[in-house]
């Protein structure tokens, strides 16, 4: 449980981290290109809207299979289905990676999640966003959560 | 380029849809790629849009044509729907091919094939 599900979540709440995605997009055009500040608030809120679109439609995808839990082959036939199936090869490749890179976790016990993040830094981080929860709980002010990759397995149950 | 578009800030933007239940511990990551391919598709198509008309910004105008120009882009059209049509840096070419697309875009809920290939032509 991630400390920022005890805040209420609408969907307003989650977005995804702006200077995080801002760099991003910079490095997806040529170097010379600049974005208009609104563009790239817009290309962020499209962001969003195709999780938004991946997510429904996995959901049904894993409905109508009578499953409970949205599973991998379920956003694949979702992006088939939405028409963005020429990304599954792709995708499925990261998937193939994740699972390997897993794999590596058990067997070795380092922490290998492709992070940028040591183990030291990740635990860190997460005593960080405890301390953070605390201090909502307890009535504290809001800290705003800086951007970050946000990619701990540990963190993400 | 980052391996992996924030999948904490993914898992919570689809858990923020209430009709999505569990959600299993890969997902997040297939979505992410998905995301990144997508958003590379979508600066590319925008940005061929932004050099079409000369322009060294790219600026949401370019995003909104590009969105009215592919099918694939058809459910990010009311979020690009409030940006105007005018007031964009080459205004003066938009002018009159504005009040055409402004038209253009009221009656694209019908997903009229002509009216789309109107929407591409003008630059």
């Amino acid at each position: 449980m991630e400390p920022m599900d005890i805040v209420g979540k609408t969907k307003e709440d989650a977005s995804l981290p702006k200077a995080t995605m801002t760099k991003i997009i910079k490095e997806m055009l040529p170097p010379d290109v600049r974005v208009a500040r609104d563009a790239q608030d817009l290309l962020i809120e499209c962001c969003v809207e195709f999780i938004n679109l991946v997510s429904s439609e996995s959901n049904e995808v894993c409905n109508r299979e009578e499953r409970k839990t949205i599973a991998p082959e379920h956003v694949l036939k979702a992006l088939q289905d939405l028409g963005f199936g020429e990304y599954n090869e792709e995708v499925f490749a990261a998937y193939e990676q994740h699972k390997l890179e897993t794999m590596d976790t058990v067997r070795t016990g380092k922490w290998s999640n492709g992070a940028d993040m040591s183990e030291e830094e990740a635990l860190v981080e997460q005593q960080r966003m405890f301390a953070e929860a605390r201090a909502r709980m307890n009535g504290g002010p809001m800290i705003p959560k800086p951007a970050d990759s946000d990619s701990c397995p540990s963190l993400n149950s | 380029m980052q391996a992996n578009i924030a999948k904490a800030r993914i898992k919570k933007i689809m858990q923020a849809d209430e009709d999505i239940g569990k959600i299993a511990m890969a997902v997040p990551l297939l979505v992410s790629k998905a995301l990144e391919l997508f958003l590379q598709d979508l600066c590319d198509r925008t940005y061929e849009i932004t050099l079409k008309k000369g322009a060294k910004t790219l600026n949401s105008l370019h995003l909104k044509q590009c969105v009215q120009s592919f099918h694939v882009f058809d459910f990010l059209k009311d979020t690009v729907s409030r940006v105007p049509d005018l007031g964009a840096s080459d205004a003066a070419a938009e002018d009159r091919s504005a009040a055409k697309r402004r038209k253009i875009s009221e009656d694209e809920e019908d997903g009229n094939d002509d009216e789309s290939k109107k929407a591409r032509v003008v630059s």
